[in-house]
């Protein structure tokens, strides 16, 4: 119940959900200012890694052209005006003088493994290759005492000025003190505490680190929640999704290098660019949900006609995210593209109460009074019924008893 | 008419066309709600998707009598308090001489009208306060709605102007936190709601009808002519 007022109160203090796309020239021009002189800020500050995006560009056979078409996508996901395209390029480059810090807590890897899994190295990839990756436990060197050690040296070199990625939620309950990293068996809770210390933000990436995702699962047996549930007084930006777009991670480090801020973020922390919209308003299949046409089993006619996938439980029309725009695999395809309805894994609570693969209707929804499992319309149903069974009850009791009035005045 | 008995005014023509307007809108706003949450008849499969538009059309009618439903209820909370004709709100004021009414107003319904200590002639406090709950309930149907509906509106724009969705998130955004912290949870609350509001009606047409028979006093044609009959106070 605190938690729900906590939530009102910051619902009525946090900007609204709405998605403002054009704030006039005198805005832009004032932003453009702040990120020149923020460029050239950076450009100042020595690299922290030796890496030089242009010559990492050729060596991966991408070519000038390429990049330019990517800034430009870029500039428009982070909804900048075109003016905005040299700055993004030029952010891209200076890339390298970003300082990253990646926990890993109670996760998969999985948003690790989006980062970095794909056919060949795209210019993502590329940018996310150059900026510092100070310590990633996943996928440094270094083991034991000697990466505790770079992850001291990083923290204390970098101090105020490194963003701090999270992987993974954090428990707090029960499991606070199963989980522990490191030899001195410090729990994850203090671990991230620690390090988010001396951080300048804190980017929690996927479903986990956001809203608590898998592990926060009903019953939830460690007591997992999501960063910004721990971390205080820090800038906290929620990527969700599972795993989180690594288009959406670049962009907000993009955005950070650009302008030294975090984005504009919703009432979930979620940065707009990404999450202002609806999977459902930009899906490829709506003209099939507005017609009716729905595929009813899989692999009926329907389905091959590429038809709306809202029967078989797509949660895309309560689903913020920009996978029906920026897509997965290099933009090749995505949940619905290849006939599956999306699970609604960027949303709060969304293995409990979004990931049901079946149509909405027939859904075991837990009801809202908590505990048994019912769903919504069994028991409209079942209140509807009971009311009847009242209402003829009196009845008939009226009916016995108006008779026996009746006839008593007879 | 039968004799001793007087015929008393009881619901103006504006508040008959709103409660008509509102019958006929939840009618409506049923079906087309239980069809947009489970697509339960389907379109001929093999045609193009040109020229049907089963779910928007759904969705049109589902909008469209929840505006009607809206404005009616902005129409009937302000005839709550300034109507010249009858001040529910009065009724409402949990004072001793309510507090008692509505007691004998329920006790009247459980002993099957074999104890009557209170004047039908006018809306009852127990009958106030069930349309209260009513009213409340409707309420909540237009904050969750809307708030289900303004995510449509998905750049903050729409066709009368940015104000509409704007005040749209200002006035409904809280609906998320207090419904459990997602746009499922508001939308499982409209649903249950929905079914609330039907059971309301089951009971609110048996208890008229009950009324009618039972007290004779003509309570039916109320929402039909606007008037009853009551009986000429003994003297
Ligand atoms: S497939 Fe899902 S997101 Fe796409 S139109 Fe249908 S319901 Fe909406
Ligand atoms: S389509 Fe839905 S379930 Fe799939 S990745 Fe996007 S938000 Fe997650």
């Amino acid at each position: 119940m605190a938690e729900r007022i906590d939530g009102v109160r910051k619902l009525f203090t946090s900007k609204s959900a709405r998605v403002d796309t054009n704030r006039g020239d005198l805005y832009y021009q004032q932003l453009f200012d702040t990120c020149r002189a923020r460029l050239d800020a950076l450009r100042e500050q020595p690299a922290v890694n030796r890496l030089d995006f242009d010559s990492l560009l050729t060596d991966e056979g991408q070519d000038r052209r390429e990049f330019m078409k990517w800034v430009s996508a870029v500039t428009a996901m982070l909804m900048l005006p075109p003016m905005f395209t040299p700055l993004v390029a030029e952010a891209a480059e200076l890339m390298n003088r970003l300082p990253v810090v990646w926990l890993e807590l109670q996760d998969c890897a999985g948003n690790s493994e989006a980062l970095l899994r794909s056919d060949g190295p795209k210019i993502d990839e590329i940018v996310l290759d150059i900026i510092s990756l100070e310590f990633h436990e996943s996928l440094m060197a270094p083991s034991g005492h000697q990466a505790e050690k770079q992850l001291e040296d990083a923290m204390e070199h970098f101090k105020g000025n490194y963003l701090l990625f999270v992987e993974g939620s954090i428990p707090v309950g029960a499991g606070r003190d199963w989980c522990t990293i490191g030899a001195s068996g410090e729990t994850f809770l203090d671990h991230l505490n620690r390090v988010a210390e001396n951080a300048a933000a804190v980017v929690a990436v996927g479903a986990c680190a956001t809203f608590g995702g898998i592990p926060a699962a009903a019953p939830n047996p460690t007591g997992a929640v999501g960063v910004m549930d721990v971390v205080k007084g820090k800038p906290v930006i929620n990527i969700p999704a599972c795993p989180a777009n690594p288009a959406n991670m670049v962009g907000v480090v993009l955005h950070y290098a650009l302008t030294g801020q975090v984005p504009e973020l919703d009432s979930l922390l979620r940065p707009k660019f990404a999450f202002g919209y609806r999977i459902h308003d930009n899906c490829e299949r709506r003209a099939h949900f507005d017609a009716g046409e729905y595929v009813e089993e899989w692999g009926d006619e329907g389905a091959k006609n590429n038809f709306c996938l809202y029967k078989m439980g797509c949660k895309g029309p309560m689903t913020f995210n920009n996978c029906s725009i920026v897509r997965y695999n290099e933009g090749v395809n995505w949940p619905i593209g290849v006939g599956r309805g999306c699970i609604g894994c960027s949303e709060p609570d969304f293995w409990d109460k979004y990931a049901y693969e079946r149509p909405m209707a027939n859904a075991n929804i837990k009801a809202p009074t908590g505990g048994v499992e019912k769903t919504v319309d069994q028991f409209g149903l079942g209140l509807l019924t009971a009311a009847g069974i009242g209402i003829g009850i009196h009845a008939v009791a009226s009916a016995v008893a108006g008779k026996r009035e009746e006839g008593g005045e007879g | 008419m039968k004799s001793g008995r007087k015929q008393v005014k009881r619901m103006t023509g504006a508040m008959r066309i709103i409660h008509w307007a509102n019958a006929i809108s939840m009618v409506a706003a049923v079906i087309t709600g239980l069809y947009i949450g489970h697509p339960y008849y389907q379109t001929l499969i093999a045609d193009g998707a040109v020229d049907k538009y089963v779910m928007a059309w759904n969705r049109w009618g589902h909008f469209i009598v929840a505006i009607i439903f809206d404005v009616t209820s902005i129409v009937v909370a302000y005839l709550y308090f300034f109507s010249r004709f009858e001040k529910p709100y009065k009724k409402l004021i949990p004072n001793g001489k309510n507090v008692t009414e509505f007691g004998e107003v329920l006790l009247n319904l459980v002993t099957l009208n074999r104890r009557k200590k209170f004047d039908s002639t006018h809306s009852d406090s127990f009958n106030t306060v069930y349309f209260a709950i009513f009213h409340l309930l409707l309420v909540w149907m237009l904050f969750t709605g809307l708030q289900l509906y303004v995510h449509g509106l998905e750049s903050g724009e729409s066709s009368i102007g940015a104000w509409w969705p704007a005040m749209l998130h200002l006035v409904t955004d809280w609906t998320i936190p207090i419904t459990g912290g997602s746009l499922m949870d508001v939308r499982i609350s409209h649903h249950v709601t929905m079914w609330l509001i039907v059971t309301w009606v089951a009971f609110h047409i048996y208890y008229q009808i009950w009324r009618t028979i039972f007290w004779k006093e003509g309570d039916i044609a109320i929402v039909f002519g606007g008037s009853k009959f009551a009986k000429e106070q003994e003297s």
